[in-house]
């Protein structure tokens, strides 16, 4: 299915991709799933069932796409970000500051706060509606700043009164002269906080792209989550330059997106913008398992190196890096002999973080991944990031998919018994983790476990937080989770809720 | 500049939820209210919202301001396409039904967002089912679009008083008293404040419902409400409507202080005005009053040969600028000025106080000194608060701010070290440290000249 450009509202991935948010088995059984249902048009016999996603009647507090959306929006340099909600949804400002405020010092940026102003909608704004008011904070936006670039970002109350957005910014942007992009973010429209990567790679594929004038062949987008470049040192000598892009970015970056060699996406969460260029201004998507552990890294450079011309010289930097971490490899490796860790994060990282762990050693039998595509935007295989964990690394026996739920997050982390659990959104599960008597590892800059390099910096940061156990240990003693005696004794996180109160 | 929009519907007196766009923003909406109900110990929010209503407003509140932490595993409805076009009542039954077989409360609190607001759900009927049963559980309005986390925070305790303390008029317990004071989590350091209020009111001969934070013990402490001899509301008028509430329906006196006391000389003189209004025993208070001073007197003589320049070169700031919501406002103001002896600076207000309370806000502050008043402004948008403070002349002054995170860009442009008192504050990681009373005014000024020294040392 071609990615549509034309509406200014992406179509969500519960839709487009099946995306489910609430699953326990095994991984294996959740790869046999994912294919027989979508990859290959069901009733290949691959020993898999129809996919069925499971519910639970409890539910606690989550994420929503609207953040995520946001954020991504307010790291791009030059721009003013318009929140169209009530006050609420622009508390995120404050963390979002914080993470601008870092990658600025990170990238060499000036020092400053990103701009984004909240329409602060009233009740008597339900009732007239906001347009105008919207409206007039375009323009004051532009006033302030005069940015090169303004999203506007909707919410659960303008969906639901149905003010005209894309209008709006439509009559703005004739008067200012620069791109106002309206971002579809409401809250409710997803189940999973990830679509908010869609809505923003939507915002920027629609608007921020133009048509190439030149091609440049020696340079190769990188989609990442966040942190930093650490695709230079891997790419440069292949003679590419990268052009990262997401996770903070000036619009040049953007620009020149349609110019590249070749596209790569580091956590193919992300990968709608990578199937929207190859779509749109046949940049190729490269589309080989991601590099996390040795192999898969060689063959990353591999697949690159055939994309842009430079097998030549991809073998001799295979090897030249290989033997540059092996002594620092075998030492972790050394050290965190008959170490169990546990993963928490978002598909397709998570599956990555699995088989750094593998690869240095690591006994993991558990993971907890906060929803699942079961395909890809290009529908190529091998993207199957799980399918690929499974296959080079043996199964996961206890494979959970949980929004970020706490109860569940109990429940999986008593069962697994970690000696350490490494984690993304740390929102709810590092505390837990760490309340509960494990030391954890939080991961903010995704890119930490990539490539090499990426073995290294993952087994040093666990070393670093395994002694840890004794604070945590402390704190577990001295503290308890307000749940019920049953809940606090479960160790299946889909467990029926049945017991009386 | 921001075009100011009216609020139509609001008349003078009413609070305007939504007084115009806003950059920078300093406070969270009405369903913020929800870490009001986790400072509350063994009470839990039951969240009837959109997916990620509840956790920004606590990761806003608490997990960035200060890096607070706290209590979350807030159930929530996660409300989807779904309920928004069928509508979210049987969903919301389904998660107090599910949470009550999962977690254990003294008290659930059901809070709204905009969702059920908009689409119109009955939630009030779902709730009053389980109350029927004698779960306790309570619930209250706090859709983003009708204000703010401080009005928010006014409709919870509301609902917690209406919907569990219940009605009965009971007994009087002379020497018990209920405090309404800061804003939980939305204040940094409101832990540690309200736990020095509590000692010292404990020092004159007081019982304390503190109410929230680790210095409450809890639910039970919200029962003994009626009980209470009378409410002391410590804030310029966040407290004040629950306490006139109180007045009405358990004949409770009201005692308001607006400026919640920093330093010995404020603090001495509430505790006298308390003990007063109270009828307690004077010989008690004052020997309690004595000890404190006592030590306190000690630190601050010592503190003057620093504040002196004895073996230091420190310029030291001459002038306070304050920038943030109104009940550390005036206090950190008052005791800059009173009792440090700087000038006033520009005083902005930043919480969007309701009109009817504004005139009364504004007398406080025309008599910070004997003969030294100033002119609080009333603005929430950075951007215009900024820009205000900047339009100040400065000759001759050092200045100094108080204010969030916003204001650090604020600060380098006029030069002035910045302390971080209210929220966003992401420079500060607080536990248990507090700014008010007798020893909170130590750390207080602790906190300022290590910030005075270090901008110094490192300039």
């Amino acid at each position: 299915m071609p990615l549509n450009l034309k509406n200014p509202q992406v179509e969500t991935r519960d839709q487009r991709l099946g995306t489910i948010t609430q699953w326990e088995g095994r991984a294996d059984q959740l790869v046999k799933d994912s294919a027989f249902t979508y990859g290959c048009n069901k009733g290949c016999d691959n020993g898999g069932r129809r996919l069925c996603e499971q519910s639970t009647p409890f539910a606690q507090a989550s994420m929503c796409a609207e953040h995520i959306a946001v954020t991504n929006a307010t790291i791009i340099q030059d721009s003013v970000v318009v929140q169209h909600s009530p006050i609420g949804c622009a508390a995120s400002q404050s963390f979002t500051a914080r993470y601008y405020r870092d990658l600025a010092a990170r990238r060499g940026w000036e020092l400053e706060d990103p701009k984004s102003i909240c329409t602060n909608l009233g009740e008597q704004d339900m009732v007239f509606g906001g347009v105008e008011r919207l409206e007039q904070t375009i323009r004051d936006a532009f006033e302030r700043h005069k940015p090169r670039v303004i999203f506007v970002a909707t919410s659960c109350a303008t969906g639901i009164i149905g003010d005209d957005v894309d209008g709006a910014a439509k009559r703005v942007e004739d008067e200012i002269g620069i791109p106002v992009v309206t971002l579809h973010c409401e809250g409710f429209k997803s189940k999973h906080w990830s679509s908010g990567w869609d809505v923003i790679e939507h915002g920027i594929l629609r608007r921020l792209v133009p048509q190439p004038p030149t091609k440049q062949p020696d340079l190769i987008n990188v989609i990442h989550l966040g942190g930093p470049d650490v695709f230079t040192p891997l790419l440069g000598p292949l003679g590419l330059r990268v052009n990262l892009v997401m996770g903070g970015n000036t619009l040049e970056r953007l620009a020149q997106m349609s110019e590249a060699a070749a596209t790569v996406t580091m956590c193919f969460v992300l990968s709608y913008l990578a199937t929207g260029l190859e779509q749109e201004f046949g940049v190729p998507e490269v589309r080989a398992p991601l590099p996390y552990g040795l192999d898969a890294t060689d063959n990353w450079l591999r697949d690159i190196a055939k994309l842009t011309g430079t097998e030549d010289k991809v073998e001799a930097v295979i090897t030249s890096e290989r033997a540059r971490i092996a002594p620092e490899l075998e030492r972790l490796r050394q050290a965190l002999k008959g170490k169990r860790g546990f993963v928490a994060a978002g598909a397709a990282f998570a599956h990555g973080l699995l088989a750094d762990l593998r690869e240095l050693g690591v006994t993991v039998d558990d993971a907890f991944s906060f929803h699942h595509d079961p395909i890809a935007d290009s529908g190529d295989p091998q993207q199957d990031s799980l399918g690929h964990l499974v296959e080079t690394w043996g199964d996961v026996p206890n494979y959970t998919v949980s929004p970020d739920q706490h109860f569940q997050a109990h429940a999986a982390l008593l069962r697994a018994k970690p000696d350490f659990v490494i984690c993304r959104h740390t929102g709810t599960l590092a505390v837990l983790a760490g309340r509960m008597g494990i030391p954890v590892l939080p991961i903010f800059y995704s890119n930490d476990g990539l490539g090499y390099e990426g073995l290294l910096t993952i087994g040093r940061a666990i070393l670093r937080v395994l002694p840890r156990k004794r604070f945590y240990d402390d704190i577990a003693a001295h503290s308890s989770f307000p749940y019920q005696p049953w809940w606090l004794a479960e160790t299946n996180p889909y467990a029926a809720i049945t017991e009386p109160a | 500049m921001l075009s100011p929009v009216t609020n139509p519907s609001a008349s003078s007196g009413e609070f305007c939820s939504s007084p115009g766009a806003i950059e920078q923003v300093r406070y969270g909406c009405s369903l913020g209210a929800l870490a009001s109900v986790i400072a509350i110990p063994g009470a839990i929010p039951i969240t009837h919202c959109g997916p990620g209503c509840a956790t920004k407003q606590f990761h806003a509140l608490s997990g960035i301001n200060g890096y607070q932490g706290g209590e979350f595993h807030v159930p929530s409805s996660n409300l989807g396409n779904q309920e928004v076009i069928f509508g979210g009542a049987d969903r919301l039954d389904e998660l107090i039904a599910s949470t009550l077989k999962v977690m254990e409360a003294d008290l659930f609190v059901v809070q709204t967002g905009c969702i059920p607001g908009l689409v119109g759900d009955d939630v009030g009927s779902v709730v009053r089912r389980y109350q029927k049963r004698g779960v306790p559980i309570v619930v209250a309005e706090t859709s983003g679009y009708r204000g703010n986390n401080f009005t928010g925070h006014e409709s919870v305790i509301r609902a917690i008083i209406d919907q569990f303390v219940g009605d009965d008029k009971v007994d009087k317990q002379p020497g018990l008293v209920n405090v309404w004071s800061l804003l939980p989590y939305q204040n940094p350091f409101w832990r540690g404040d309200l736990t020095e209020i509590r000692r010292i009111l404990e020092g004159i001969g007081l019982e304390v419902n503190i109410l929230f934070g680790p210095a409450s013990r809890g639910v039970s402490e919200w029962r003994a409400i009626p009980r209470a001899q009378f409410n002391l509301v410590l804030s310029p008028w966040l407290g004040l409507s629950t306490a006139t509430h109180l007045q009405e329906k358990f004949d409770q006196p009201l005692l308001h202080e607006p400026t919640i006391p920093i330093g010995a000389k404020a603090t001495s003189a509430f505790l006298r005005r308390v003990v007063e209004f109270a009828g307690l025993d004077r010989a008690r208070a004052e020997a309690f009053i004595a000890k404190e001073e006592q030590e306190h007197y000690v630190y601050l003589r010592d503190f003057a040969c620093f504040y002196a320049g004895q073996t230091s070169q420190y310029q030291l700031p001459s002038q306070a600028i304050v920038i943030s919501e109104s009940a550390y406002n005036l206090s950190v103001a008052s005791f800059l000025v009173e009792q440090l002896g700087l000038h006033p600076g520009p005083f902005v207000i930043t919480e969007n106080p309701p009109n009817e309370f504004r005139e009364r806000i504004q007398q406080q502050y025309r008599a910070l000194a004997d003969h030294v008043g100033a002119e609080p402004l009333f603005e929430q948008d950075g951007h215009r608060i900024h820009e205000l403070v900047r339009a100040r002349d400065y000759t001759g002054q050092l200045p100094i701010v108080f204010g969030s995170t916003w204001e650090a860009a604020l600060a380098d442009q006029i030069g002035a070290p910045l302390v971080e008192i209210g929220y966003p504050c992401t420079d500060e990681v607080v536990l248990s440290r507090a700014y008010v009373g007798y020893r909170g005014a130590l750390q207080l000024i602790e906190r300022t000249y290590t910030t005075v020294v270090r901008a110094s040392t490192m300039a």
